[in-house]
């Protein structure tokens, strides 16, 4: 492919709408902890929906268990779906994992990564906040607490996600689309190409 | 051209040309035969089943997955801990990875980490189960359960344990077992021959007690964090345990994500053989700075500490390590020799409370009598400090809380003889008496307590020019009156006696 080519395409992917296409969103059928299919994406009237791309074994993301039941509870009233997107597990891990650090979050197991690579999540933890019609309306950390890996600072300074939140149930644009999460990488087989770009390093 | 200069310019010429370990042309960087090596060598011992890493690293399947993580947390030297940067002196206990093993994970990456000839795979280093280096003589064990909360601030705590020894007792080395790995991250022991550390427990309500009361009293022995491999000590050295004492272990937590207890133990490999030769710590500043004046304004981010000890007895270095909170950032200790040169005992440009690592010496430094020690702490107090404690930023001082600072570095050394030994203790002493006259004289030590506004009153009428400040000569009679008076045992043990 030609350097040309190649930026081309870069600018391309720079300058696409933050929405998913339509029929793949449809198309994500995942199965939950009892085996039932469930459209994650799909329009069901639900305002707003969030993931949250967790893995048992990340202490970055175990971290955050107690944040994320709360940030689930809080929103649940106005319109806020959530769910925790589980890649590499099995149905019991998830079971034992959510039982050990009480998640009260309905977990999808997601095998083919196809939510991460449809709306660009790469790390656990990472959370993403999408409209009715599966439009990205955030994608990024859930706060600022971790600096880097091994540094965390004793308590966050932004809580990106709730502001997020509350400006879109406020229906407001969100101020910063995406932030940098760190955590554990989500392991594709294949590098994923980004559909969007991350604006904060 | 000095020596140094071009054996450092050789060095790295060597480095240069020396092609990475399994980059040849044609022999692409494979699991088996390049990543598995490092990673079972420096990694598995913590990241398997059970033990305190987070995640296992034990075959291709769970080190591919980690591949990306792997090579930034290498490459930023997150991993493996080690806080030491490189320098005039070579530790033992060195955990950390060769420039070269670090691009071999990045190579590894680049080429779609491809697993290579498993038959290659070096088998698993044959790892022990609960305690590393055999069975302990006794097993001390946390008296009762302690509740780890799902999450909030890192928790340091101490807990009493006794130990029963109905004689005074030689040990040749000491294991920490953790109750619940994911939530125990490094712990220090201490002797309590006091009945203090009891006392303390007994008015908490919960399980031990916390950091608001002074572990000065006791005696440091040691200490264990994550990764450490335990180990006797060396040269046939000893510790000794009153009988009577009580272990006191402070523990650091840090919240896991979900509620646990932990019930910790240690375990004692005794001798019948007392220690080799004497040996003690030499603290600088002594008392982990108590009274070194640390008093670091709001919001400064280069705040530095500076002080200076003689050795006046010949001995002999054998392991070094500092000790600060949050804030510090960078620590240094230089020895200069009496012929005038100089070597670097520890350099940290990343200090990292979270870590609290003893470095061995590969080989004893020796410290004849009329070297020089400088120990440089620095601390950053400002908001962009991620470590910063408090936000905003407030002044800090010397403390035993978290909050707090302090900062010394201690090195452990051996003697000849005991009286060598007595002697450096008794220096160590004259140099605390020395900070304690200076912080008098400025007014920032004793507060309103009776017997420090007496001693105050009486420097200030030894300050015969009236500049508020003891010159050697007026300082004399007030370090033999002071060095002699009842208070100074409030200071506690200087070193192991």
């Amino acid at each position: 492919m030609s350097p040309k080519f190649l930026g081309i395409i870069i600018v391309m992917l720079s300058l696409a709408p933050a929405q998913l296409p339509g029929a793949e969103t449809e198309a994500v059928r995942l199965k939950d902890l009892s085996g039932k299919v469930v459209e994650p994406l799909a329009n069901h009237g639900q305002k707003v929906t969030v993931l949250f791309f967790l893995t048992t074994e990340c202490p970055i993301g175990n971290r955050y268990a107690p944040e994320i039941t709360r940030i689930v509870q809080h929103y649940k009233d106005q319109g806020v779906t959530c769910h925790a997107i589980y890649a590499h597990e099995t149905s019991v891990e998830i079971t034992k994992h959510q039982r050990e650090y009480k998640l009260s979050v309905g977990a999808l197991l997601d095998p083919e990564l196809n939510l991460a690579k449809l709306t660009g999540a790469t790390v656990t933890p990472e959370a993403c906040i999408l409209g009715p019609d599966g439009e990205i309306l955030y994608r990024g950390r859930i706060d600022d607490r971790a600096v880097k890996y091994g540094t965390v600072r004793l308590e966050p300074r932004v809580r990106d996600l709730r502001l997020a939140l509350d400006a879109v149930l406020a229906g407001k644009p969100v101020a910063k689309k995406f932030t940098q999460p760190i955590g554990c990488y989500i392991s594709f087989p294949d590098p994923p190409e980004s559909p969007l770009p991350n604006q904060e390093k | 051209m000095h020596l140094v200069q071009k054996s450092a310019t050789i060095l790295s010429l060597c480095l240069f040309f020396q092609p990475s370990q399994g980059a040849e042309k044609g022999s692409p960087v494979t699991f088996s035969k390049d990543i598995a090596p490092i990673i079972f060598e420096s990694c598995t011992t913590c990241h398997r089943p059970g033990q305190i890493g987070p995640f296992s690293l034990t075959d291709y399947k769970t080190v591919k997955r980690r591949a990306k993580q792997i090579v930034e947390v290498t490459e930023e030297r997150i991993m493996p801990p080690w806080h030491a940067d490189p320098g005039d002196v070579v530790f033992s206990n060195d955990r950390s990875l060769t420039p070269q093993q670090i691009s071999l994970f990045a190579d590894w990456v680049a080429a779609g980490s491809p697993e290579g000839d498993p038959s290659e795979t070096p088998p698993l280093p044959e790892f022990h189960g609960d305690w590393q280096i055999g069975k302990p003589d006794q097993i001390a064990t946390m008296v009762e359960p302690f509740t780890i909360p799902a999450e909030g601030r890192d928790i340091y705590r101490h807990f009493v344990i006794p130990l029963n020894l109905d004689q005074d007792t030689w040990v040749k080395g000491a294991e920490f077992l953790p109750g619940d790995p994911e939530v125990v991250h490094h712990i220090l022991y201490f002797l309590d021959t006091t009945g203090k550390a009891r006392e303390y427990d007994a008015e908490d309500t919960k399980p031990g007690f916390g950091m608001s009361k002074s572990n000065a009293g006791f005696r440091y022995i040691g200490g264990w964090d994550v990764g450490t491999q335990p180990s006797e000590l060396p040269y046939g050295l000893r510790w000794l345990i009153p009988k009577g004492s009580d272990l006191v272990v402070q523990i650091h937590y840090h919240p896991s994500g979900k509620e646990t207890t932990d019930q910790s133990s240690v375990g004692f490999h005794f001798s019948d053989e007392p220690t080799s030769r004497p040996w003690s710590i030499i603290q600088i500043p002594p008392r982990f700075g108590e009274l070194q004046g640390i008093d670091i304004a709001a919001g400064d981010k280069e705040h530095i500490e500076k002080a200076t000890f003689i050795i006046p007895e010949d001995c002999e270095a054998f392991a070094v390590n500092g000790h600060a909170h949050y804030l510090a950032k960078r620590m240094e200790l230089t020895a200069t020799f009496p012929d005038g040169s100089t070597r670097c005992l520890l350099r940290t440009t990343r200090w990292d409370f979270r870590w609290q690592e003893d470095y061995t010496f590969e080989e004893p430094v020796k410290l004849p009598a009329g070297t020089r020690l400088d120990v440089l702490i620095s601390y950053d107090n400002s908001a962009s400090n991620p470590n910063n404690p408090t936000i905003p930023p407030v002044g800090v001082r010397w403390g035993p809380s978290t909050t707090d600072e302090m900062g010394s570095i201690t090195l452990a050394a051996m003697f000849d003889t005991q009286d060598q030994k007595m002697a450096t203790h008794e220096a160590l002493r004259i140099f605390l008496v020395n900070q304690l006259i200076d912080r008098l004289m400025e007014g920032k030590f004793g507060g309103r307590n009776k017997q420090m506004v007496q001693v105050r009153k009486l420097l200030q009428a030894l300050d015969l020019n009236q500049d508020s400040q003891l010159s050697p000569s007026e300082r004399i009679p007030a370090i033999d009156f002071i060095r002699n008076s009842d208070f100074m045992k409030r200071f506690g043990a200087i070193g192991f006696d």
